[in-house]
Parts: structure tokens; C-alpha cells; sequence
């Protein structure tokens, strides 16, 4: 398999495509195992278009004719030309027409994509492999620009090339890590999003974690945890009871307060992996004498919005369901949790979809919690936090929001040996699990997370702690955002991390919850203390 | 075939702006109120641009005036499109072929503009330009700096052109991304600038070819030129104006609004009653994508009724 591709090889190649293999992969002080690639099955191969290389994550079905292969090459092209029109796409279009227009490939994108280092920069992953392909089928087939195939070089469009493209506008993070840099404004990873909107919204194909068990299961039952009102009161009501003991403080979380100032907006995955962050937001609340409720209508109680990640009516129908929770309680501020992209969708990309008297006003925990922290309401012992602490910042809050001060301010405040990671605030780098990927786990998906995506983040984190690796000290990785932190979960359970250095990871309110004075002390623990 | 050659460069000149506002008009048309697409750092937002941080960071910002300050906008742009700041930042070695090549550009379009303006001062009664017996004074000032500015602009153009040929070439990552078209592109340019150069060498006085034929366009007088190699450079520079719009160096024309109306767009619906009454007119818009779970079924959507009407049944 050819790691030195041309872009007409996304066409011509018969198989699979290419392959990442150990050897390919840049080494790091953090001792990270290769996790080898499960092969395809025979069935697997036959079903589903296994063409790109091990993972698989649309599961597009093989066509069984000639004509099939062209059906799914003229739905793909009439997907594309709704793409470039106004009607259909009002929210992305002036985005989408200048990135495909202005490009000069001077591959300056290549050095900021963490997929494409960590690759041993293996050609798929360059940010402009794939907008490229797009970009010269749109001169070649929906603009029919005057001696494109001259101009361009024949790209050769058949069904291989749809498939491969569908699987490649799922081999990025959407980060936007590349456009960041890009000295025309060109924006690889909205080209991404594009091409995953043309699969879901024309083809109907999207991973199904994103859409049955993301968006549909979330717009039917509440919470794509599938998690219902009465399933989600009861078990924050245990939390709450399970806290109350561990923290020595009653902890009482209010649901359905009409005319609460805030309505705290969890991801629901919280309540199920990690209840310490829902108990910990509820005891700084409640200590805080905030007026605060979480919501039990459908979908108020779970902030994740998964359509940002391939699907803009998804987008808009969830969005509209979380703005509709707020105004039936009439609270003055949605507080949005530790999810990333949940405040990226919720603040700054419904703000132009959801009309402005349907709005609530959103506010990131993250200064919700500085306000708090700093205002001396909490009696706080910083002594309690006297282990090393690094910040991970989730892109969707940082780079994309501009959020970058406030978290750090309370990290400063409470956490004695706070350090940065190289490469932070809005330079960071993605977890490896962004745009959807931290849910997935079939197909080598994990094995590619653990691999490739998450392997930039993993440098950071050695890097930030290297004066202190080992399992003698105790160490935090503050990754206040749901994805993200179900990423490093992972990270750090497949390398033996949590043994071989003694990481202990979870987000902003269990630090601030840990030195907090009136509170049992111990509420972060380590691999050993669990 | 000399009046040929006037009505081209006329042709070229209408082109270029007729093409450039059809650019901008249809980037405006494209959507009235795109989504929030904001990257950050953002200079606007002023001291907090330092370490990217935004409006966002203040509590209840919504009840808080916004302190916009353009100034770090139009700085900003200033410092990427005359330094090419973030291909520095992040492309070093490209950085290195890329800005002589561009300042080469800047030299001869800044020295186009004042060619421009000094012809035109010279029939409004200044000194003329385009006739060295009669010139004199801060024109002749200006003669002399032209003459230094086409020779520079011409070598940088020129040096800089064949280096990104050769780094297009040559190195494996560019290689795969280099159509013709980006050979064309700058091959035009090189031998743009080579004519010019070999006109500048081969004449007397370049400044006095340039500005007879401003003069002559600006005064309707169809004379024929008197260097071959001028007229031939020339007819290369029409063809590069009416190029431009149509080619990836549109981004000339567009990078303004890549800036400002995507990456540093961070107007808050609340901040802009205009945009409260755009959202409810774009939501009447006409869907027609084909999954199931949009309008799969035919029947006739706009996005309103897409986000209110959610399937109650999994489709696939």
C-alpha cells in the first residue's frame, strides 16, 4: 500500500488504500503502545466499502451493479450541488465557495494538523488531501469550470472516489487547527464537515453513534444516552445521595425551578461516566448560594448536540430543543457544562439558526466558575491541591470560542503546581477524540484514536510533566469537557498510565470541589484510591 | 492593429473591475447572514486578542457593551497582506520564495497607481511625466523612484517566481497539489516580469514607455508603441488582469472577507438587530436534501419546518 499518494489515487487504486503502521509512527517520551489493526472480515469486505484503510467508520454498502455504483455517484453530485446553494445552505455556503475558490496549496495547513505529524505524515492525512479531491470535483463536475480536466488534472470521479471521501471527511477532528493557519482564510475542516453533511443530509449515511444513537435517540428519548426525564432525576438523585456521604455536605440538585437564574446544561453522558462532575457542580452551586435548576424536558437535560459534527437540521433541531427547555422555565442564563462542543454549538453556532426571541443567553461553566472561585464565596485550601496539574483545552471552547483566560484564572487560584502544556490556549491541540469520535469504538476506530489522534495530545502531556514522570508523584490532567476527558480515559488505560505514572484526569470542578474547605478531603482519586 | 492593442488594454482594465465586483457580489449573494465561524485569536477584541481570548470570557456578557476595536482589524490585515505574516508564522521556508514574489507585485502595483496619478496630474497642468524635456521638479523625483520600483519589482517578481517553480517541483508534499494551472499561474508572472526586465535593460528610459502609454490611454490617442518588447509585456499584463479574477489569485480580491466576515465575524445575534430579522426571513428558505430525515419524502420543507417537525421513527 502506497503512504506517497496522488490525488488521482483516490480513484484509481484497487483495495485499500493506504495504511498507518508502528513504524510510521514518531516516537515520545510517554511510553504509548501500538495498537495492532484488527484485518477486515471477508463479510465486512464484501458488505461495506473497505477501501480507505483499517478503520471503517460510515459502513457504506458495496454497490451489487454498474448501476448502483452510478446511483451513488449522482446522488453524491446532486448532494453537492445543493451544497453550493443558498436554500440549502444559507448557514455555510460563503464559508464553503471561498475555501473551494481561493486555495493556493501551499501546504502551509500540513505542520498544524497533529493527524498528519502523528502519521508519520502519511499523504491522507495532509488537512488539503481531501479538500483537494472535493475542490477538483467541484471544477471538474458541478461548475464545469472551461478546461478544469486541463487545468486540474482528470480527477476520474466513480464510486470509490465518493466512498473514499465519505471515509475521509471522518479522518479529521475538526479542530480547525488548520485554518487557524492558513494565510488565505481557507478551512479544511469546515470542507470536512461539508462533505459529512452531503453523506448525511442527501445520502442519508452517518456514523451511527452521531445520528440513531446520537441526534435521533437524543430528539426521542432526551439524552443520546438514551436516557429518559425520570431515569436521569433518579440517578442524579442517587449521585446526589452518594455525594452527600462522600462529601460531608448535602448536596440537593433542583430540577424544573421556574424562574431559577441559571439552568446548568450537563452533558447526561456525566451523569453516567463521571458523576463526581455532577456532584461537584452541584456542590459549588449550592455553596455559592446560587439560584440555579437543571432541566427534565426532553433534551434540557443533556447539552450534547452531535449535529454540529455532520448535520446542520440535526444541529437545529436539538439547538432549538435546549433554547425551548430555558424559556419554559424563563431562567435568565443557560450555563453550559464541561462539553466542548456542546458550547460551541449551543453559544456560537445557533446563535445565527435559532430565531433571536427563541433565545436564552449562554454562558460557559468556565466563567460561571471564575465568577465564583474569585468572589471568595467558596473557602478554599489550595494546600488540598499540591500535586502537579495541567490544562487540556478543548478546541471547540478555546480556538473556537476564545474562551482562554477564565479557566486559567481558577487553576491559578487553587492549583499551587498548575503548568501549561506546550503548544496551549488557542494553539492547543485537539484530544485526538473531536468531532465525535470519543463515542466510537467499532471498526478500529478505538485503535485509531489511540494510535494516531490521540498521540499529539499524549506528547503534551508528557512534555508538560517531564520533570516529574513516574509513578512516585501524583499528577492531574484538568480536561474539563466530556469528549475529551473520555478520550484521555482511554489514552491512559490502554498505555497502563494511571500505574506506570500516576495520572489521575477530570475536569475543573472536582479540583476546585477537592480544596474546597468544608468538604471531606480526598475527592479526586487516584488509580490506587478508586 | 495599434488600435487592437488600446482596445485591449481598455478591455482588460473593464474586465478586471467588471469581474472582480461579479466576485464580491456573489460572496455577498452566497448568504445574507452565514453561522458564526470565528477562529481566534481574534485582533479586535483588543488586549485579550494577545492570548486569543473573547467577549465570551466576561460574565452575562450580553448585558455588557462591546468594545470593538477595528483598529487591531485593519492592523491586522495590513501586517498579513504586506508581510504575509502568517505564512512566516508558519511556513517558513515557503516564506522565503513567496514574499519576494509578492512585494515584487505590491512594487509594481503601488508603482501602476502612482504612474497612474502622475499622468493624470500631468494633463491637469503638473509637470509632464511622459515627456522628459519638459519634465522637471518633484516629477522628475518621481520618475526616478518609478524606474528604481519597476527594476526591483520586476527582479523580485522574477526570483521569487522561478524559486516557488522550483520549490513546486521539487519538493514531494507540493508536488502532489501542483496542477498546471499553478505553473501557469506563475509562469505568467516570471515572464511578465522577464519582459519587463528586458524592456527596462533594451530602452532608454522605461518610465517614459509607461507613461506615453497612460498618457495615450487616458487621452484616446492610438499611437503605436515605441518598444516591441514593451507592447509585448504589456499584452502579458492584460492577460493577467483579466486572469486573476478567474484563478486562484482571486483570494487578491476575497482574502478581505475570509478575514473579516468568516474568521473574525463574532457579531452575537443580540448585537445586531439586523441579524435578528435576517435568521426568521433565511428559516422561510426551501429544502430540498434528500435523506429521510430532512425532506426525503417529497413533500415541500423550508428550514423551519425542519427544525420544529423532528421524525419520531429511526429511519435507517
Amino acid at each position: 500500500m502506497n503512504k506517497h499518494l496522488q490525488i488521482r489515487d483516490i480513484s484509481t487504486v484497487e483495495g485499500q488504500l493506504t495504511t498507518v503502521q508502528e513504524n510510521d509512527l514518531p516516537q515520545q517520551r510517554l511510553d504509548l503502545k501500538f495498537m495492532p489493526w484488527k484485518p477486515y472480515t471477508e463479510e465486512q469486505k464484501q458488505s461495506f466499502a473497505c477501501l480507505l484503510d483499517e478503520v471503517n467508520v460510515l459502513n457504506i454498502p458495496v454497490p451489487k451493479s454498474k448501476a448502483e455504483e452510478e446511483d451513488l455517484v449522482n446522488r453524491f453530485l446532486t448532494g453537492m450541488r445543493k451544497l453550493f446553494t443558498t436554500e440549502n445552505n444559507f448557514t455555510c455556503l460563503p464559508m464553503l465557495q471561498t475555501s473551494m475558490d481561493n486555495c493556493v496549496q501551499c501546504n502551509s495547513c500540513s505542520s498544524a494538523c497533529h493527524l498528519f505529524e502523528m502519521s508519520g505524515e502519511n499523504e491522507m492525512y495532509r488537512p488539503n488531501y481531501r479538500s483537494e479531491i472535493f475542490r477538483r470535483i467541484y471544477k471538474q463536475y458541478i461548475k464545469k469550470e472551461p478546461f478544469a480536466k486541463w487545468r486540474y488534472g482528470d480527477l476520474g470521479l466513480n464510486w470509490k472516489t465518493v466512498a473514499r471521501l465519505g471515509e475521509l471527511a471522518y479522518r479529521c477532528n475538526l479542530c480547525r487547527r488548520c485554518a487557524q493557519t492558513c494565510p488565505i482564510g481557507v478551512d479544511n475542516g469546515l470542507i470536512a464537515r461539508e462533505i459529512r453533511k452531503v453523506f448525511s443530509q442527501e445520502l442519508g449515511i452517518s456514523p451511527k453513534e452521531l445520528h440513531e444513537k446520537g441526534t435521533v435517540l437524543q430528539s426521542r428519548a432526551g439524552s443520546s444516552t438514551g436516557m429518559t426525564s425520570q431515569v436521569v432525576k433518579d440517578n442524579v438523585e442517587f449521585i446526589d445521595e452518594d455525594y452527600s456521604e462522600i462529601t460531608g455536605i448535602e448536596v440537593h440538585t433542583p430540577f424544573d425551578v421556574k424562574g431559577a437564574d441559571i439552568l446548568l446544561l450537563h452533558n447526561a453522558g456525566e451523569i453516567i461516566a463521571w458523576p463526581e462532575n455532577v456532584a461537584a457542580f452541584s456542590v459549588i452551586f449550592q455553596e455559592a448560594g446560587l439560584s440555579w435548576t437543571l432541566s427534565s424536558k426532553c433534551a434540557g437535560y443533556d447539552g450534547v448536540n452531535y449535529g454540529v459534527f455532520y448535520d446542520d437540521a440535526q444541529l437545529a433541531r436539538i439547538a432549538l430543543m435546549h433554547m425551548q427547555a430555558a424559556k419554559e422555565l424563563g431562567v435568565k442564563k443557560i450555563v453550559i457544562g464541561e462539553c466542548g462542543h456542546a458550547h460551541k454549538a449551543l453559544t456560537v453556532i445557533a446563535d445565527r439558526v435559532i430565531p433571536y426571541e427563541l433565545q436564552t443567553p449562554r454562558e460557559s461553566c468556565y466563567v460561571t466558575l471564575r465568577d465564583i472561585v474569585m468572589s471568595g464565596r467558596l473557602k478554599l485550601n489550595p494546600a488540598r491541591n499540591d500535586f502537579p496539574v495541567t490544562l487540556h483545552d478543548p478546541c471547540n471552547i478555546v480556538r473556537l470560542m476564545g474562551i482562554v483566560s477564565p479557566q486559567r484564572e481558577i487553576l491559578r487560584k487553587i492549583a499551587p503546581k498548575f503548568r501549561e502544556m506546550p503548544c496551549h490556549g488557542v494553539d492547543n491541540y485537539c484530544c485526538g477524540g473531536g468531532s465525535g469520535f470519543a463515542i466510537m469504538s467499532r471498526n478500529n476506530i478505538e485503535e485509531w484514536r489511540g494510535n494516531i489522534t490521540g498521540r499529539k495530545k499524549m506528547w503534551q502531556i508528557g512534555e508538560a510533566f517531564k520533570d516529574c514522570l513516574g509513578p512516585e508523584t501524583k499528577k492531574y490532567i484538568c480536561a474539563p469537557c466530556s469528549n475529551c476527558k473520555g478520550q484521555i480515559r482511554e489514552l491512559l488505560a490502554h498505555n497502563d498510565l494511571y500505574e506506570k505514572n500516576s495520572f489521575a484526569y477530570g475536569g475543573l470542578v472536582e479540583l476546585i470541589v477537592n480544596c474546597m474547605d468544608n468538604v471531606n478531603p480526598g475527592f479526586i482519586k487516584w488509580g490506587e484510591d478508586e | 492593429m495599434t488600435t487592437i492593442f488600446y482596445l485591449l488594454a481598455y478591455f482588460a482594465f473593464a474586465a478586471f473591475f467588471a469581474l472582480a465586483c461579479c466576485k464580491i457580489r456573489g460572496y455577498l449573494a452566497a448568504s445574507p447572514l452565514h453561522v458564526r465561524w470565528e477562529i481566534y485569536p481574534v485582533p479586535h477584541e483588543g488586549k485579550k486578542a494577545a492570548y486569543g481570548g473573547s467577549f465570551m470570557e466576561n460574565s452575562d456578557w450580553w448585558t455588557k457593551v462591546r468594545h470593538v476595536e477595528h483598529f487591531y482589524d485593519i492592523l491586522g490585515i495590513f501586517k498579513e497582506v504586506l508581510l504575509l505574516e502568517a505564512t512566516f508564522k508558519h511556513n517558513h521556508t515557503l516564506w522565503f520564495r513567496t514574499y519576494p514574489f509578492h512585494f515584487g507585485l505590491y512594487m509594481l502595483m503601488g508603482g501602476s497607481i502612482i504612474l497612474f496619478f502622475t499622468v493624470l496630474a500631468g494633463l491637469l497642468g503638473a509637470s509632464p511625466l511622459w515627456n522628459p524635456q519638459e519634465m522637471e521638479g518633484f516629477v522628475t523625483f518621481i520618475h526616478n523612484v518609478l524606474n528604481s520600483v519597476v527594476l526591483i519589482g520586476a527582479l523580485a517578481i522574477f526570483g521569487g517566481g522561478i524559486a516557488l517553480i522550483c520549490r513546486r517541483m521539487n519538493d514531494e508534499g507540493l508536488a502532489v497539489y501542483s496542477s498546471r494551472e499553478h505553473f501557469l499561474n506563475i509562469g505568467v508572472f516570471v515572464l511578465f516580469a522577464f519582459l519587463t526586465l528586458m524592456t527596462w535593460a533594451c530602452n532608454a528610459d522605461y518610465v517614459i514607455l509607461a507613461a506615453t502609454f497612460m498618457h495615450n490611454l487616458l487621452t484616446l490617442n492610438f499611437v503605436p508603441q515605441e518598444s516591441n518588447l514593451f507592447a509585448l509585456s504589456m499584452l502579458l499584463g492584460f492577460f493577467v488582469l483579466l486572469w486573476i479574477p478567474l484563478s486562484n489569485m482571486q483570494h487578491l480580491l476575497l482574502k478581505y472577507f475570509m478575514y473579516h466576515d468568516i474568521r473574525w465575524n463574532d457579531v452575537p445575534t443580540q448585537a445586531s438587530v439586523t441579524n435578528q430579522n435576517l435568521i426568521p426571513d433565511l428559516l422561510k428558505k426551501q429544502v430540498t436534501w434528500a435523506a429521510p430525515h430532512i425532506a426525503g419524502d417529497g413533500t415541500p420543507k423550508s428550514w423551519l419546518d425542519v427544525a420544529v417537525n423532528v421524525p419520531n421513527k429511526t429511519e435507517k
